[in-house]
Parts: C-alpha cells; sequence; structure tokens
C-alpha cells in the first residue's frame, strides 16, 4: 500500500521535530490553518531563529499569556505567522511554554522577531511573566504607580461581577 | 526645503525616552486629552524643529477587557467586546463569534454568511470614511473633508438603523448568524446610496486626495519600507502600504467572500501618501463587493440556534478588520462563560510604528504619520 | 489643481441645506429600533433568562405594584430595568421565549432624578405614543447629501 505523503503541516512539525528532538514536547494540527507546538522554555531562541531565518515565520501577530492555577503554570503562547512565504501564509503557528507560576521567566524574543516589543511588555505587566533580555521591559496598560498584583492572574476575582 | 543632516546617519532601534537627554533638546507632551482618535500620550524629544524620538505612553482608555470577558457568557461578551474599536464593531463582533462557532460546532447557513459580508463591508465604509475626516483631515487641518465625510457617513449609518436597529452599536452576530433578515426597502435605498457614494468619491478625490497641499504634506513621509513592514508585524492598509499583498479576506476566507470577485489594492512606495490611498481603493472595493454580494444572495435560513456552552478547547479566529488583521483566541473550560479571550488587533500591532517611524522628522510631520497608521486607542489599550 | 480643490468646497455655498426643527419635527425610526422595552405583563412568566443574558444585570425581578395574580407567572415576579445600566442591545428582547418584551422607538429617556432611570413593569408596560411624523428619503440626485425629509402623510404608505 503506498503511503500518503505528508501534508504541508505534517512536514513543518516534523522538520521541528528533527532540528529539535528533546525541546518540542506536543504538537497538535486543527484543520487547515491552525499548528499548536508545546516546547521547552529554555530553547526559545534557538526555535525562534530556525522558525524564521529556515521555515520563513517572520513576525508575531501576538503574545498572550494564560494562567492555570489548578495545574500551576502559566503559559505563555507565541502567534506567528508569515508575510513573506506565499505557501505558508495561512498558517497560524503557536508555540505554546509553560512556566513555572511562583517565578515565570522566559527569554525575551526581541532579539529574533521584533514584533514582539510591546506584547511582551503587556504579558510582563498582565500575568507577571518576566522576559529577560527585553531592552525596555516597564508596565505599559496600567497606571503608573500601580503596586497591586498583576491584574489578569485567577486570584484577583470580581465577585460583583457575578459567578466565575 | 533644508534637509535633515540626521538623516544621514544610521537609524537606531527605538530607544526609550528615559535615555540621556543632549542639552538641546526639549520634552515635549503630547496629549492625553487627545481630542482626536482616543487619548494617547506621545511623550516626544524636540530639538528645534526636528523630533528625534517618541515614546508612546499608552493605557488611557484601558479598561480590562480582557478581563471582564471571563464573567460575560459567550452571548452576553458581543455588546461589551464590540466596544473597544466601535466604528468597526462588525468585525469585532465577527471575529469573536468565528472561534466559538468552531468550539460549539455550528456552521452558519449561506444567506447569514451573506447578510453579515455586506454588514462588514458597510462597516468597513463606515470606519474609512472616520479615518478621512478624523485622521487624515482634521489631523492635517483639512476640515472640509471633515464635513463632507461625515455626512456621508451618516447615510450608511441610517442605513444600519434599518438593518440592525442601532446606529454604532449593532451586537448584530450572535453566535451561528446575524440576529435579522434584510427589511424590505433596504436593498433599494442601498443601491441607490451606493450610486451616489461613487460620485461622491470621485469629489474626494479632487477635494483631497489630489489636493497639491495634501500630496506636499504627504508625500515621502513616514516612510516604511517593506522588509521593515514585515519584520515589526505592520497589519492591514499599513502593510499594504509598504508593497505586501496580504489580506486575511483573501488568504483564509470567512463569510461569503470566497464567492466574491474583488481585488487588493497594493502600494509599493510606503509613505504616508501610500497609505492614505490604499484606504481610498478600499472603499471602492468595498462597493464592488457589496454590489455583487446583493446580487448573489441566496434564500434560505439565516441563523442556527447555538448551545449556551463554551465546550473544552482553545480556537483561533481572525477577520479583517479596517485596521488590519483582528485575531481572537478564546478557550472554553465547558462552562457558560470564556476562560480566556485574547485579542490581538491592527491597532496594538501599529504601536511599534509610532517609535519606528516618527524620528528625525519635522513636528508638523508627526500628525501625518500618526493619522496614516489609523492606530485607535481605545482599541489598542482594549 | 488648488482652484479645483477650492471650488469643490465653495459650490456648496449656493446649495439649500436643511434642517429638520428637533422637537417639533422628529424623524419617525425604522421598525424594530433598539430604544427602551415595551413589556407585555399578561405574557411574562418570570423565568428570568432575560436578566441571565442581560451583559449589563441591569434586571431585577419584583412583584407587581397591584398585587394582582397572574396565572402564567407562579412567583409572581416581573422584570425592572435599571437604564443606567443598559447598553439597548435587546438581547433580553431577542431570547424572551414568550415574546413578552418589545422594541420601541421611545429614546427621549433622559431624567433629571437619577432614581426615576429605574423602570418599574407598569411604567414599562406603557406602549410609547412619541413616534416621529417625518420620515427620511433618499433621493440621490436632490435634497442635502441626497435626502430630503418629508412628512409621513404625504408619502405613499409602504
Amino acid at each position: 500500500m503506498a503511503t500518503q505523503s505528508p501534508t504541508r503541516e505534517e512536514d513543518l512539525v516534523n522538520k521541528l521535530k528533527a532540528r529539535f528532538p528533546d525541546a518540542i514536547k506536543d504538537s497538535k494540527i486543527e484543520g487547515k490553518h491552525r499548528i499548536t507546538i508545546h516546547f521547552d522554555k529554555d530553547k526559545l531562541l534557538e526555535i525562534a531563529r530556525y522558525m524564521r531565518d529556515e521555515l520563513g515565520f517572520d513576525h508575531v501577530k501576538g503574545v498572550a499569556g494564560v494562567d492555570d492555577p489548578t495545574h500551576k503554570k502559566i503559559e505563555v503562547l507565541y502567534f506567528t505567522g508569515s508575510f513573506s512565504r506565499p505557501e505558508i501564509e495561512d498558517l497560524i503557528v503557536v508555540l505554546q511554554a509553560e512556566l513555572p507560576r511562583d517565578n515565570p521567566t522566559i527569554a525575551s524574543a526581541v532579539s529574533v522577531w521584533e514584533s514582539t516589543h510591546f506584547h511582551e511588555r503587556e504579558t510582563f505587566e498582565m500575568f507577571g511573566v518576566k522576559f529577560e533580555g527585553h531592552p525596555d521591559l516597564r508596565k505599559l496598560l496600567t497606571l503608573d504607580n500601580w503596586e497591586g498584583p498583576p491584574p489578569m492572574l485567577k486570584d484577583i476575582k470580581f465577585p460583583e461581577m457575578g459567578q466565575r | 526645503m533644508t534637509t535633515n543632516p540626521d538623516q544621514t546617519k544610521p537609524t537606531a532601534p527605538p530607544i526609550a525616552i528615559t535615555a540621556a537627554k543632549e542639552p538641546s533638546t526639549l520634552d515635549v507632551s503630547v496629549g492625553p486629552q487627545h481630542p482626536g482618535s482616543g487619548h494617547l500620550r506621545m511623550l516626544m524629544r524636540v530639538d528645534g524643529d526636528y523630533i528625534v524620538s517618541v515614546d508612546p505612553d499608552i493605557g488611557y482608555v484601558h479598561r480590562g477587557c480582557e478581563k471582564i470577558a471571563e464573567y460575560r457568557t459567550a452571548v452576553s461578551n458581543i455588546p461589551h467586546l464590540e466596544r473597544p474599536c466601535i466604528i468597526d464593531a462588525i468585525h469585532l463582533n465577527w471575529g469573536y463569534v468565528l472561534p466559538i462557532e468552531e468550539l460549539q460546532g455550528i456552521v452558519v447557513p449561506p444567506r447569514g454568511q451573506y447578510i453579515s459580508t455586506i454588514a462588514a463591508e458597510m462597516n468597513r465604509i463606515m470606519s474609512h470614511l472616520y479615518w478621512l475626516a478624523i485622521n487624515a483631515g482634521v489631523f492635517s487641518g483639512h476640515t472640509t473633508i471633515f464635513m463632507y465625510a461625515f455626512g456621508d457617513r451618516d447615510l450608511f449609518i441610517e442605513l444600519a438603523e434599518m438593518l440592525t436597529g442601532a446606529r454604532l452599536t449593532y451586537s448584530f452576530l450572535p453566535p451561528g448568524g446575524p440576529r435579522r433578515d434584510l427589511p424590505a426597502e433596504f436593498q433599494d435605498r442601498l443601491l441607490k446610496l451606493l450610486d451616489y457614494f461613487e460620485r461622491r468619491l470621485v469629489e474626494y478625490d479632487r477635494i483631497f486626495f489630489s489636493n497639491p497641499l495634501v500630496i506636499a504634506r504627504a508625500k515621502g513621509i513616514g516612510t516604511l519600507k517593506r522588509d521593515e513592514a514585515i519584520k515589526l508585524g505592520m497589519t492591514g492598509p499599513v502593510l499594504r502600504g509598504s508593497g505586501v499583498k496580504y489580506d486575511v479576506r483573501k488568504v483564509e476566507p470567512y463569510g461569503a467572500y470566497a464567492d466574491l470577485d474583488f481585488e487588493i489594492p497594493v502600494f509599493e512606495e510606503g509613505d504616508s501618501y501610500a497609505r492614505f490611498l490604499v484606504r481610498f481603493e478600499e472603499m471602492k472595493q468595498s462597493i464592488k463587493i457589496i454590489r455583487q454580494a446583493l446580487e448573489k444572495m441566496p434564500k434560505g435560513p439565516i441563523a442556527r440556534k447555538a448551545p449556551l456552552i463554551i465546550p473544552e478547547g482553545e480556537a483561533i479566529g481572525r477577520v479583517e478588520s479596517s485596521r488590519g488583521e483582528l485575531t481572537y483566541m478564546v478557550k472554553g473550560d465547558n462552562s457558560d462563560k470564556p476562560s480566556r479571550v485574547k485579542i490581538m488587533n491592527g491597532s496594538f500591532r501599529s504601536l511599534i510604528a509610532l517609535p519606528y517611524l516618527i524620528r528625525n522628522v519635522h513636528v508638523a510631520d508627526m500628525p501625518i504619520i500618526y493619522g496614516s497608521l489609523d492606530y485607535w486607542p481605545v482599541e489598542a489599550d482594549r | 489643481m488648488v482652484f479645483g480643490a477650492m471650488y469643490e468646497g465653495i459650490k456648496h455655498i449656493f446649495k439649500r441645506t436643511f434642517t429638520l426643527k428637533y422637537p417639533y419635527q422628529k424623524v419617525l425610526l425604522p421598525k424594530g429600533f433598539r430604544g427602551r422595552h415595551i413589556l407585555y405583563m399578561e405574557k411574562c412568566t418570570g423565568c428570568g433568562i432575560c436578566a441571565w443574558i442581560c451583559p449589563e444585570r441591569c434586571i431585577s425581578f419584583v412583584p407587581p405594584a397591584d398585587g394582582k395574580e397572574h396565572p402564567q407567572n407562579p412567583e409572581n415576579r416581573f422584570p425592572q430595568y435599571w437604564y443606567a445600566r443598559c447598553c439597548f442591545c435587546h438581547f433580553c428582547t431577542d431570547y424572551c421565549p414568550t415574546g413578552a418584551l418589545d422594541y420601541s422607538p421611545d429614546y427621549e429617556l433622559a431624567e433629571y432624578d437619577r432614581e426615576l432611570l429605574v423602570w418599574s413593569p407598569e411604567r414599562l408596560s406603557k406602549v410609547p405614543t412619541n413616534i416621529g411624523t417625518y420620515r427620511s428619503v433618499f433621493h440621490g440626485n436632490k435634497g442635502s447629501m441626497g435626502v430630503t425629509y418629508e412628512p409621513v402623510e404625504k408619502q405613499p404608505k409602504t
């Protein structure tokens, strides 16, 4: 029986797994336009450089933080896309890393993808994630004299807004 | 016109305003009571008539949109999430329901997709008219185009009131499809309005886009080259004004866009005037899309009933709003409220262009560059 | 070229403008305009879906003022709206299972007193009478910006 040639998404995932066998923990392909890759947070810069130079993912649409108090972790998601290569321009590849909730630190991707500059500032302020190597890590959206905890963590609750 | 001597020096990446100050420079605070498009503060470091650097200080209209969205049900979130950019409400609404429909497994019927497409393109024309009036007109001192564009925008608003019941705050697309069908006299009035609007676009060309004063102020100012635009992650008309042909309606079609025939205007120069022209041409393409959609409108139901629970999982949906690619990530945990809503909109992605472009320019060029980016502070701050 | 641009602005000096003299002349709003709500008390069952779906949590339930028993409403509770919070999205109207809520063209809700912005069920069930008498007609080639406002009686019945 002839084997089917891998689809474009499987091909990408296989290339990443071949290049970083121990840093890529898990991958998920949904539909035709979405790939999620779980990776080890210490290898962010190498994976980012490979994705930008070899695979052609030249920009980041956003950096999101997701708080998960039951598993004691904060996830950081990088939504990457490609403008320069037409064959992959409809893909969104989500790079997802898990950080420990009591001390979330990760290297800053600004040296690889300059488009993450303000997104990382916002994630630092809202979730408390420290991006090491960011040229200008200070508060972006909250008040200048805000001394409280990071606002988007699930510890901050608003009971007057109803059941959550 | 004297040339700026600093342009021969290699340009450095954007630096924070907290760096050491030259003795001849002055820190000027622009804002935050910004009577234009919203509240934004820019700390300008000025040396005579030249701006040395700009540090955008945003957050004056930050309301905690993403946090509040975790306390509202999937449908109740719609009036909340369409408020950040209210003049573009259909796109902000549509981008949010696309991942919810994907998680719940609903497919909107074809007639509903066509109605959503018509409403979205009308909204694109309305948003570009607002941009033309305020960001391109008033910021450069041209108040006549402000009157013209707002007058024509009101005609579209009256049509939207006929379709959805509200002038600006539509809340028109819950998960499953639009809330109402087209009323009886809607199609005739819209087609007459499109004919009238095409004649008005010729007048706009004569009074604004071909006006030598506007060309002198905007041509060659704030040039963003193609590889810089890609590297900085620009989107929308800013990206298309720098020569990159990328539009979510063609790349990942949603709604009825796969069946409709339209073009993406792209300009190569990358200066502010090219960004002005991209939006002007987009208005013409929107007229073409609406006419085709009205002609090809299928019959049948407009919406499906949607469940009230968001199943467990994560989904990403994106639309092409007037300011660029609007991406939503919705995470559900099997309850009626989403557990995380992440909004990535065109205005927040254009923020990095402000310190990058407004360097070594005259002070009078700052409103032109800022206006050509169509930065909407409320949408960027959420 | 500059004179072409200037002509485009100056030519409007000689055109007629149109002003609708509000509050003596009011616009007839299209059907389904999202103004305040109308409550039909004989249809309301007190299920509470309107309060659950409301994004602003502005609906609360109160017993009727005259203490009458309504057979279709077992808990004898009717919605009370707080219009200082309402965003007029009308999800409550769309989601009501019995059709007890309705749209109305009443938008003149301003009050001098904050407490008067809480509308009791009885006040909500009064059908508004201040509907407009002028309808906007789009011609495209005459009037101010292609639109004229004609009195409703002179227009053909649609």
